[in-house]
C-alpha cells in the first residue's frame, strides 16, 4: 500500500478531530454518573401512583447499572419526593436543574405537581419526560423539551366513548361528574366528543360528591332511557354510591369511566361484591389480559418482576410498567444520543413506535404526546390479578 | 320516591340537628360559636371506623371510645381555643382560633387516615330499607340526645347550673357557681354529642375527612333557623333542612339542590333574623 499525500492529510484530519472531541473533555467526565432528576410523589394523598411507578423505575435503573451502565457510566437517580404537593415539586425543580445540573427530569408523576413544575423546567431548558394526563402539560411551543409517555385526558375520555359507542353499540348515554374541576372539565370535554360520535347524551349533570343519596340522579338517568352511565370523578365515595344505588335498584346498566372505578378504595365501599359487575374502567391494551393471557412483552415483564421479587399485589401492573418504560427509554436515549439537552430532544422528536411494556411511544417535532389512541382500552374492574385486569368484553384480541 | 325523601331526609336531618345541638351546647356555656362542631362530627365517623373496622374492637367498646375521644377533644377545644379569647369576646377572635384548631385536626386526619372516603361498619345487621341502621340510628341518637338534654337541664342541679351560666355568667359566678368547670363540662358534653352525630351518621356519610366542612355548614343552618341556643329549634331546623334538601335533590337534582337550600336559608333569615323558634333579642337601654 503506497502512502499518498491525500491519505496523510486525511489521517491528520481524523487525528485532529479526535484530539479536539475526545481529549479536550476531562477524563473524569467520561466516568461520572449520568444524573436523572426524578420527582415521584412517594408520600401524601396522591402517592399510590408514584409508589407503583417508583418500583418500575428503580428496578430498571438497577438493571441498567448492574449491566455496566450507559457506555460505562452509571445512571444516578436524584430522587426528590414531591409529597403530592406542587410547592415541594417546584422547590425540587430549582435544585435539580440549577444545583444538581441533571441531564433530564423524569416526572412529576401527578398532574397537579406537573402543572406547577413544567413551566419552570421549560424555563431552565432541561428535557422533561412525564406520565401525567392533563392535556395542557404538552405544548411544543411553550414547552418544547417536555414529552409525555402516557395518554392525555382527551385520549382517556375518547377511549371510554369509543367503548360505549363503537364496541358496546350503545347510543343513549348518561354522563355525570362531581363538582370538582376535573369532573366538570371532563364532562364538558367528553359530552361533545360523544355527540360527535353519534351518541345521544340523554342525561348530564354535575353532582355534589358529598350527597349521600344518588337515587334521584339514577332514577332520572333511567327514566331518560340511559343505556350506559359514564361518571367522571376520582372520588371513590361518589363512585361507590353510584354503583351501590345501581345495585339496590336492580338496574344492570353498564358503568364506564375513569380508573378510580376499579380502585381498591371504591371496592372497599361497595355494599355487595356484585355491585362491581358490568363496571369498566380505563386501562391500557399492552397490560391487560386478553383471553386469559397478557401480551408477550407484558408477560415477560411480569416474569422479570417476579424474579426480582418486586411486590405487585398492592399496586397496578401499568404503574410499574410505566416506571420501567420511562427509565429504559431514558437509558436508550443517553446511549444513542448522549446527554446534551438538544441531542436528547432531537432524538425524542424522531422516536417512532418505541416498544414499551406499558405502551408504544411515537413522538414528532409537532407532537409530544406519545401514546397511541388504539392502546387506550377499557377493562373489567372485578378481574384484578397480578396487578392487571381483563380487557372489557367486546374488544378483538 | 316519597319513602326515599323521608328516610334519607330525616336521617341526614337528624345528623344536622345533632351538630346544631353541639354548636348550641358550646354557645350556651361560653357565648362562643365554636367551629369545631363539624370536626367532632367528622371524627365520630373516622374514629368509629378506625376502632371497629380497622382495629377490630367490639362495636360497643369502639362506640364508648369514640365518645370519650369526643369529650377529651371538647376539653382541649375549651382550654386551647376558647379560654384564651374569652376576655375579648367582642372581637370574635374565637372564629379564628376554633376554625384554625378544627382545620389542623382535619389535616392531621387527612395525612394519617387518608383523603379517600372509607367504609363504616354495619353494626346492626338488619335491613335493607327502613330498618337499615343508617336511617334509624341517627334519628334514635337525636331523640335520645334531646330528651337527655331536656332532663339534664330541667331536672338536675348541674343542668340548672348550666342554664344559669348560659343566662348570665356574671351573676352565676357571683352566686358561687364554678363557671370555668361548668364551661369545661359543657364542651366535653358537646364533644360527646358531636362525635355521636358523626358515629351514627357514618354509614350514610362514610368515614371521610371532607365531611368536616359539610357538617360545619349544614350543622350551622339549623342553629340559625331554629334560633341560637334553642335545642328544640335546632332539631326542628335540622329535620326540616334534611327533608328539604332531599326533596330538592329529587325535584331539581345536581348542584341546584344545594342552591335551593341556600336560597331558602337566606329567605328565612331575611324574614325572621332571630330564627324560627328564637325570640327577638331585647336591648337594654
Amino acid at each position: 500500500m503506497s502512502i499518498t499525500r491525500r491519505k496523510v492529510l486525511a489521517g491528520s484530519a481524523v487525528g485532529a478531530a479526535s484530539l479536539a472531541s475526545g481529549l479536550a473533555a476531562p477524563a473524569i467526565a467520561q466516568n461520572e454518573p449520568i444524573k436523572i432528576g426524578y420527582l415521584p410523589a412517594l408520600t401524601g394523598p396522591s402517592s399510590s401512583t408514584g409508589i407503583g411507578i417508583n418500583r418500575g423505575t428503580v428496578m430498571a435503573v438497577d438493571e441498567i447499572n448492574a449491566g455496566g451502565g450507559i457506555n460505562g457510566r452509571k445512571i444516578e437517580l436524584i430522587v426528590r419526593d414531591t409529597q403530592s404537593d406542587p410547592t415541594k415539586a417546584v422547590n425540587a425543580v430549582a435544585e435539580l436543574t440549577q444545583r444538581q445540573k441533571v441531564a433530564l427530569i423524569w416526572g412529576p408523576v401527578n398532574s397537579g405537581e406537573a402543572l406547577a413544575a413544567t413551566p419552570l423546567i421549560a424555563r431552565d431548558k432541561v428535557p422533561m419526560l412525564h406520565p401525567c394526563w392533563v392535556d395542557e402539560l404538552i405544548d411544543v411551543k411553550k414547552y418544547p423539551m417536555a414529552f409525555r409517555i402516557a395518554p392525555t385526558n382527551t385520549q382517556v375520555g375518547g377511549g371510554a366513548n369509543y367503548y360505549v359507542v363503537d364496541v358496546l353499540k350503545l347510543k343513549k348515554v348518561a354522563v355525570i361528574s362531581d363538582t370538582t374541576g376535573y369532573g366538570t372539565a371532563s364532562v364538558n370535554t367528553y359530552v361533545p366528543m360523544l355527540k360527535a360520535k353519534g351518541a345521544e347524551v340523554v342525561y348530564t349533570n354535575h353532582v355534589d360528591a358529598a350527597n349521600p343519596d344518588l337515587k334521584p340522579e339514577l332514577l332520572r338517568m333511567q327514566s331518560a332511557g340511559a343505556q350506559a352511565i359514564m361518571p367522571w370523578s376520582v372520588n371513590a365515595g361518589f363512585l361507590s354510591r353510584i354503583l351501590n344505588t345501581r345495585g339496590a335498584m336492580g338496574w344492570d346498566v353498564p358503568v364506564v369511566g375513569q380508573t378510580t372505578l376499579g380502585s381498591g378504595q371504591t371496592k372497599a365501599l361497595l355494599e355487595k361484591p356484585e355491585n362491581w359487575n358490568k363496571v369498566y374502567s380505563n386501562n391500557f391494551r399492552q397490560v391487560c389480559f386478553a383471553g386469559g393471557k397478557l401480551p408477550e412483552r407484558a408477560q415477560e415483564f411480569v416474569e422479570r418482576l417476579k424474579k426480582a421479587k418486586v411486590e405487585m399485589g398492592d399496586t397496578l401492573l401499568w404503574w410499574i410498567a410505566l416506571g420501567w418504560d420511562g427509565a429504559n427509554l431514558m437509558a436508550q436515549t443517553f446511549k444513542t444520543a448522549g446527554t446534551k439537552s438538544d441531542d436528547i430532544v432531537g432524538y425524542w422528536n424522531k422516536t417512532k413506535d418505541w416498544p414499551g411494556v406499558y405502551g408504544t411511544v411515537t413522538w414528532t417535532p409537532e407532537q409530544h404526546n406519545g401514546f397511541p389512541d388504539t392502546e387506550v382500552v377499557m377493562c373489567e374492574v372485578n378481574s384484578l390479578k397480578d396487578g392487571a385486569f381483563n380487557l372489557a368484553p367486546g374488544y378483538s384480541a | 320516591m316519597f319513602a326515599s325523601i323521608v328516610s334519607y331526609g330525616l336521617a341526614v336531618g337528624a345528623v344536622y340537628a345533632l351538630i346544631g345541638i353541639t354548636y348550641n351546647v358550646m354557645f350556651s356555656a361560653s357565648r362562643v360559636f365554636s367551629f369545631t362542631a363539624g370536626m367532632l362530627g367528622m371524627l365520630g365517623g373516622v374514629l368509629g371506623a378506625l376502632f371497629i373496622a380497622r382495629m377490630g374492637l367490639p362495636a360497643i367498646v369502639g362506640f364508648v371510645l369514640v365518645l370519650a375521644c369526643g369529650a377529651v377533644l371538647g376539653l382541649v377545644t375549651e382550654v386551647l381555643t376558647v379560654r384564651p379569647v374569652l376576655k375579648s369576646i367582642e372581637q370574635h377572635l374565637y372564629v379564628l382560633s376554633t376554625l384554625a384548631f378544627a382545620l389542623m385536626v382535619q389535616q392531621l386526619v387527612a395525612v394519617e387516615w387518608g383523603t379517600e372516603a372509607q367504609p363504616f361498619p354495619r353494626l346492626i345487621p338488619i335491613g335493607p330499607g327502613w330498618l337499615d341502621q343508617q336511617f334509624w340510628l341517627p334519628m334514635l341518637a337525636c331523640a335520645v340526645t334531646i330528651v337527655g338534654l331536656e332532663l339534664l337541664y330541667r331536672k338536675t342541679l348541674i343542668g340548672r347550673a348550666f342554664l344559669a351560666i348560659a343566662e348570665d355568667s356574671y351573676a352565676a359566678r357571683a352566686l358561687g357557681l364554678p363557671e370555668t368547670q361548668l364551661r369545661m363540662a359543657s364542651f366535653a358534653l358537646a364533644g360527646v354529642i358531636g362525635t355521636l352525630a358523626g358515629f351514627t351518621g357514618a354509614e350514610m356519610l362514610l368515614a371521610f375527612f371532607g365531611n368536616q366542612s359539610i357538617l360545619n355548614f349544614y350543622g350551622f343552618v339549623p342553629v340559625a333557623l331554629g334560633g341560637m341556643g334553642s335545642n328544640r329549634g335546632a332539631v326542628v331546623g335540622g329535620l326540616a333542612l334534611g327533608l328539604f334538601q332531599q326533596a330538592a335533590n329529587f325535584l331539581v337534582g345536581g348542584i341546584f339542590a344545594a342552591v335551593a337550600v341556600f336560597v331558602v336559608f337566606i329567605i328565612v333569615l331575611l324574614l325572621r333574623p332571630e330564627g324560627l323558634a328564637g325570640a327577638a333579642a331585647a336591648r337594654r337601654v
